[in-house]
């Protein structure tokens, strides 16, 4: 009886506890959130997420994704988005998924041994879904950054730009020199 | 030893271990849920004709929350998918990942249905007698290392019983009684060393291994085992063609395609549906031959 009396207890305190860390939200809901007014004074930072290289390598492409591919490779244009006190590059990208309705997947930083989150996919076009070599990095101010991406805390006007490459970065590296030799 | 009672394991050890290898290698790494099915519905109809009812469905009361858990466990980890249900945690919930956490159960299952049918049909004989000329020293030691658990278990239960016919132990309290298993296991473990090298000399006196050394077998070539590994080489060159080709791809994410009926993926799953019901073919045509032979005495 006591034994049972227990179980029963540590069951419930189990339930009690995985119910109090749920929260679930209907896809309205969730996507309820708007953009922050910039005001005057507010700091901001800009967001694009680019696509491009991926017409290079329309052959290794899957499939399944090339439906969700945009026509011009930009899968969000450069916006301005306003900067919290603290915020990462992780923060915005989320945040910026989250206003327009952009599919995203991470793996947390409390997951990986890097202490940090690594993007999975932007919509729909995920690590390896472009050859073995393909996944998602990202530049600062034109700087492929040596940090994770939820390390690295912003400043006013830091311009952030997710790029897909699917040559393990050479691809992209290349292509953004060659477009800032050109400007 | 434990009578069999298949016909299919009167088969030919070279055709049966072909058969199971293919056929388990093949469920394991394919992820068409047509596919997976038709590999669980035969696999579950072969056990069902070899083991009584009863056993069958204490199985499946495992099994079935089993296949639920991995269902449930996908979609926390994979957030891939067009179809979002809800948003849990902030992360989206979809219905492409339940539904390949479903594959991915129905693959396990059948996997493992698979395997307790391998464990039925083929025995250490059988698997001695394929691979004792080749590797003879890994054969026996995977010969050993597959009965060591089941042996253990059976020789515990006799050195408990026998202890406690001699009324030694004493099991008013708990202290007492994890002594008592300790003194068991300890005796356990002697024991399990002693049997393994008895087996090793005995095996060396008996000159197992050595050149020109052949074994006693009761297993004959004949027709049915021709048949059988013809049909199994056929259907596998048609299905792995199917495979490495891509005709019966299936892909989950981020959409699930219907695919296309063409002629070369039906008859991709029509060989393979043919490769997995050779044996509760056999099994079933058996039963029913048999059946009629008593009805006309």
């Amino acid at each position: 009886m006591k034994k049972k009396i227990l179980t029963a207890a540590v069951v419930l305190a189990i339930l009690a506890v995985v119910i109090s860390n749920v929260h679930i939200q209907s896809v309205d809901e969730y996507y309820l959130e708007h953009a922050e007014d910039i005001k005057e004074d507010s700091e901001t930072v800009y967001l694009t997420i680019r696509c491009d290289t991926v017409f290079d390598n329309m052959d290794k492409l899957d499939d399944n994704v090339k439906k969700y591919i945009p026509d011009d490779g930009i899968i969000l244009e450069k916006t301005e988005y306003v900067l919290r006190n603290g915020d990462t590059v992780f923060d915005i990208l989320q945040r910026a998924a989250r206003i327009n309705k952009v599919q995203m997947e991470y793996e947390g930083a409390d997951n990986n041994v890097y202490g940090t989150v690594y993007i999975e996919g932007i919509n729909y076009l995920y690590e390896f879904s472009c050859g073995e070599l393909s996944g998602w990095m990202y530049m600062v101010n034109g700087e492929f950054l040596r940090y994770g991406c939820s390390n690295y805390i912003l400043k006013d006007g830091d311009e952030i730009v997710w790029l897909y490459t699917c040559n393990l970065g050479e691809d992209v590296k290349e292509k953004e020199q060659f477009n800032e030799t050109e400007e | 030893m434990k009578q069999k009672n298949e016909i299919f394991a009167t088969y030919h050890p070279v055709g049966l271990f072909l058969y199971f290898i293919s056929v388990i290698l093949i469920t394991m790494f394919s992820t068409n849920p047509v596919m997976l099915s038709i590999a669980l519905i035969f696999g579950m109809l072969f056990i069902l004709v070899i083991t009584d009812l009863k056993k069958f469905l204490k199985g499946l009361a495992v099994e079935i929350p089993f296949i639920l858990v991995i269902t449930v466990t996908n979609p926390l980890f994979s957030h891939n998918g067009v179809t979002v249900l809800f948003f849990l945690n902030g992360n989206p919930v979809t219905l492409e990942a339940i539904l390949y956490g479903m594959d991915i159960g129905v693959m396990i299952f059948a996997v493992i249905y698979w395997c307790k049918a391998y464990n039925a049909i083929i025995d250490d004989e059988k698997f001695i007698y394929i691979f004792g000329k080749t590797i003879p020293k890994l054969s026996l030691v995977m010969s050993m290392a597959l009965k060591y658990v089941p042996m253990l278990k059976r020789q515990y239960m006799v050195m408990n019983d026998a202890r406690k016919c001699m009324g030694c132990c004493n099991e008013d309290t708990l202290l007492d009684r994890v002594k008592n298993k300790l003194t068991v296991f300890s005796m356990l473990v002697t024991w399990s060393f002693e049997t393994s090298l008895d087996t090793a000399v005995s095996m060396k006196v008996k000159g197992y291994g050595l050149k020109g050394r052949t074994h006693f077998h009761n297993f004959r070539f004949g027709y049915r085992d021709a048949i059988l590994i013809i049909i199994t080489v056929i259907m596998d060159v048609v299905v792995l063609w199917g495979m490495t080709t891509g005709v019966t791809d299936f892909k989950f994410y981020p959409e699930i395609l219907k695919n296309k009926v063409t002629v070369s993926v039906m008859t991709v799953y029509v060989s393979f549906a043919i490769l997995m019901s050779i044996p509760a073919f056999i099994e079933i045509k058996e039963k029913i031959k048999w059946k009629y032979y008593v009805e006309k005495i």
